[in-house]
C-alpha cells in the first residue's frame, strides 16, 4: 500500500517516523517429535530481496513473537542457500519449495499480507520446520542409486558415455534429494515410527527401516534408478533396481498425478523417468515370467 | 523385505569377480552392509524364515503388489473398458430405430446359455476386481488438489471421484435393468423388448439425469485411465508423447460420451407403443425361424411389416 505523501509532510520532524514495513509470518511450530503443533506469528522488518531463510534468520535474531512474547527461535534446516543442497524444503504458503529460493517479494505478490511456513507434512517433524527425511534416503538405498565401483583397487577406465546419453542423464543427476516431489505427491503418505519405551535404538531403527521399505519409493528414487540403469557401469545391477522398483511400494504406487514434475525445483523430467521405469518394469516382468 | 536374499544371491553371482579380488582388502563386510542392505548380512540358512517384523508383515497383497496393480491397470481396458465401448455403441444404435437396437440385443442374446458365464467372466468379475483394487488405491492416497491445482492433479482426483461414482452407478444400473435385479424390484430390461422396456425405465427425468452422470463418469474414467495406463505400462514416456496421448484420450472421451448421451436421449425419444409393435414382430420372426410357435398365435406378417429384419437372428438360428 503506497500512500501519496506531500512534500510538506516530510518537514514535520516532531511526528513519529513512518513505521517500517513489516513482513508478517505465520509459523507452524512443534517442540519435539510426537508433540502437538501450534501456530505462532512473527513480524520482521522488510528488506528488499529477502528470502524465507533471511526471514527465519531475522526471527531467530529477535526471538520474540509478534505479540512481544519471548520465544525460542524457530528451528529450520538449511545449508547452501543457492538451491543445490536440498535441505531447506518446507511448505511456504502451502506449497512445497526451497526456502532459499522462495523470495519474499514474490511471495507477497502471490498472497499479500502474510507468509505461512509449515514443516513438510510427509516426514516426521524433529522440531518446528526441521523434519527427518530418512525415508527419502532409505528409498535411494532401496533402488541402489549408485554406480557399484567401490573397492580398494583400480578398476580401470569406465565405458565411454556418448554426448546424447550425457544430455539425457544430466537433468536426472541434478536431483538434490529435497523431497518437494514427495511432499506434493498424493500417493506418498507419511510414515512416522515412534520409538517404544522398551525398545533399543537398534531395534527401533530396524523397525523404522522395515516400515519405510513397505512405503512408496517416490518419484526421486524412481528417477535415480532410471539414471543409474542408463549408466553403462550402473546398469550392471539394473535387474536389482528393477526388482526393487517392482517390489511392495514400488513404481506401481504411482497414481500419475504428475505433481512431482510440476513442483520439482530443478525441473527434472520426473514423469518421463517414471514412464521409462514403467516400460522397463513391463519388459522386466515379462522376462521374469518367461525366463523363470 | 523378501527381495533382499534374492537380490543378494544374484548380486553374488555378478559380483563374484569383484569379491575374489577384494578378499585381501578386507573391505568386503563393509561393502556388503552398505551396498546390499543396511542390516547385517544373514546366513543363507535363515532365508525364508520370518527374521523380522517386515517379513512377517508382508502379506499376499504386498508380495504381489506389482502384479495386482498391473492386472488392475490392464483390467480397466481389457475387458472392462472394451466392454464399455461395445455397450455404449450398442445402446447408441437405438438412434437408428428400435429395430436396429433390438437386432443387436438379439445378437448378444443368441449366446443363449453361454451368456451368463461370459457376463461373469468378462464383465462382472473383472469389474469387481478393478473396483476392489481401486478402492484400496483410493484409500491409500491423499488428494491435495487444493494445494497443488495442476491439471494432472485435477485429473488424478477426478479419476478417483469418477471411479467411485461409476461404481455406485453400475450397481444401481445392474439392479435396475439386469434380470438379476428383479428380486430387488428392478430387472426392468426385457431382451425381447429391448428399446421399449429401456425407454420405460428411463422415462423419469431424474433417472435419465443420474444415467447421464453415471455414464459420463464411466467415460471420463475410461478415457483418462487410457492415458494413465499408457504411462504405467511405458507406452508413452516423453512429455510430448504424453501430450499427444492426452489428445487421443480427449477424442475417445468425446466419442464415447457422445455415444452414451446419445443412447440415453435416443432411448427417451423412443415411441414406446410403436417400438413394442416392432419388437413383437421381430420376436415372431425369430420364433418362426427357430421353428417354435409364436406365443400370441400365428404370425401376422404383412408385406414390409418388419422394418428391420434381424439378419443376426437369422444367422444365429441357422447356426444353432
Amino acid at each position: 500500500m503506497i500512500k501519496a505523501v506531500s512534500p510538506l509532510d516530510e518537514v514535520h520532524d516532531d511526528e513519529p517516523p513512518v513505521e517500517r514495513r513489516m513482513v508478517h509470518v505465520r509459523v507452524l511450530r512443534q517442540d519435539a517429535p510426537g508433540q502437538e503443533s501450534y501456530w505462532e506469528r512473527h513480524a520482521v522488518p522488510y528488506e528488499p530481496n529477502m528470502n524465507v531463510i533471511s526471514v527465519l534468520q531475522k526471527i531467530a535474531e529477535r526471538a520474540r513473537a509478534e505479540d512481544g512474547r519471548e520465544v525460542s527461535p524457530v528451528a529450520w534446516d538449511c545449508n547452501c542457500l543457492e538451491e543445490v543442497c536440498g535441505s531447506c524444503t518446507m511448505l511456504v504458503n502451502g506449497r512445497s519449495r526451497m526456502a532459499c529460493s522462495a523470495l519474499v517479494d514474490r511471495l507477497l505478490a502471490e498472497s499479500p499480507g502474510e507468509i505461512e511456513l509449515r514443516p513438510m507434512s510427509k516426514f516426521p517433524v524433529v522440531r518446528d520446520l526441521k523434519v527427518d527425511r530418512g525415508r527419502l534416503f532409505r528409498a535411494l538405498e532401496r533402488v541402489k542409486a549408485w554406480v557399484p565401483v567401490d573397492g580398494s583397487y583400480d578398476h580401470g577406465p569406465g565405458p565411454r558415455i556418448s554426448p546424447e546419453e550425457q544430455e539425457d542423464a544430466y537433468p536426472l543427476s541434478e536431483c538434490m534429494s529435497c523431497g518437494c516431489c514427495l511432499e506434493a505427491c498424493p500417493q506418498y503418505t507419511k510414515i512416522e515410527v515412534v520409538r517404544r519405551d522398551d525398545e533399543s535404538e537398534a531395534d527401533f531403527e530396524h523397525r523404522r527401516a522395515a516400515a519405510y521399505d513397505r512405503g512408496f519409493l517416490g518419484a526421486h528414487a524412481i528417477s535415480q534408478a532410471v539414471l543409474f540403469n542408463g549408466h553403462p557401469t550402473g546398469k550392471m545391477i539394473a535387474d536389482e533396481r528393477l526388482e526393487s522398483l517392482t517390489s511392495a511400494g514400488g513404481i506401481q504406487m504411482c497414481g500419475n498425478a504428475q505433481n512431482c514434475v510440476a513442483v520439482c525445483p530443478k525441473h527434472i523430467p520426473l514423469t518421463r523417468s517414471i514412464a521409462r521405469a514403467g516400460r522397463a518394469a513391463t519388459v522386466w516382468a515379462i522376462k521374469k515370467l518367461f525366463d523363470r | 523385505m523378501p527381495s533382499v536374499p534374492a537380490s543378494r544371491r544374484r548380486l553374488g553371482k555378478y559380483k563374484f569377480g569383484f569379491r575374489r579380488r577384494q578378499i585381501g582388502s578386507g573391505a568386503l563386510p563393509v561393502e556388503e552392509a552398505n551396498l546390499y542392505s543396511s542390516r547385517p548380512a544373514q546366513p543363507d540358512s535363515h532365508r525364508g524364515h520370518p527374521v523380522n517384523a517386515s517379513d512377517s508383515h508382508s502379506s499376499f497383497f504386498a508380495r504381489n503388489q506389482f502384479l495386482i496393480y498391473r492386472l488392475f491397470s490392464l483390467s480397466g481396458l481389457i475387458p472392462v473398458g472394451a466392454f464399455l465401448m461395445v455397450h455404449l455403441a450398442t445402446n447408441a444404435s437405438v438412434l437408428a430405430g428400435p429395430g436396429s437396437f433390438q437386432s443387436r440385443v438379439d445378437l448378444i442374446h443368441s449366446l443363449g446359455p453361454l451368456l451368463v458365464p461370459i457376463e461373469w467372466a468378462f464383465i462382472f468379475l473383472p469389474m469387481l476386481f478393478h473396483a476392489a483394487v481401486g478402492f484400496v488405491i483410493i484409500a491409500g492416497g491423499l488428494p491435495n488438489v487444493g494445494s497443488y491445482p495442476y491439471v494432472g492433479n485435477v485429473r488424478y482426483t477426478l479419476q478417483r471421484a469418477t471411479g467411485m461414482i461409476a461404481f455406485a452407478f453400475i450397481i444401481w444400473h445392474v439392479i435396475q435393468l439386469h434380470w438379476m435385479g428383479a428380486p430387488l424390484g428392478g430387472g426392468k430390461f426385457d431382451p425381447h423388448h429391448a428399446s421399449s422396456s429401456t425407454a420405460v425405465a428411463l422415462q423419469p427425468i431424474g433417472v435419465a439425469a443420474l444415467y447421464a452422470i453415471g455414464v459420463l463418469s464411466a467415460v471420463f474414467h475410461l478415457a483418462n485411465g487410457l492415458w494413465t495406463l499408457g504411462i504405467t505400462w511405458g507406452l508413452w514416456t516423453s512429455p510430448a508423447a504424453m501430450r499427444r496421448a492426452s489428445w487421443v484420450s480427449v477424442i475417445v472421451g468425446i466419442l464415447l460420451g457422445g455415444a452414451g448421451l446419445g443412447a440415453i436421449a435416443g432411448m427417451r425419444r423412443v415411441d414406446i407403443e410403436q417400438a413394442r409393435v416392432i419388437e413383437d414382430r421381430m420376436d415372431e420372426v425369430k420364433r418362426m425361424l427357430e421353428g417354435r410357435e409364436p406365443v400370441g398365435g400365428p404370425a401376422v406378417l404383412g408385406p414390409g411389416a418388419s422394418p428391420a429384419l434381424p439378419v443376426s437372428a437369422t444367422k444365429t438360428s441357422e447356426g444353432g
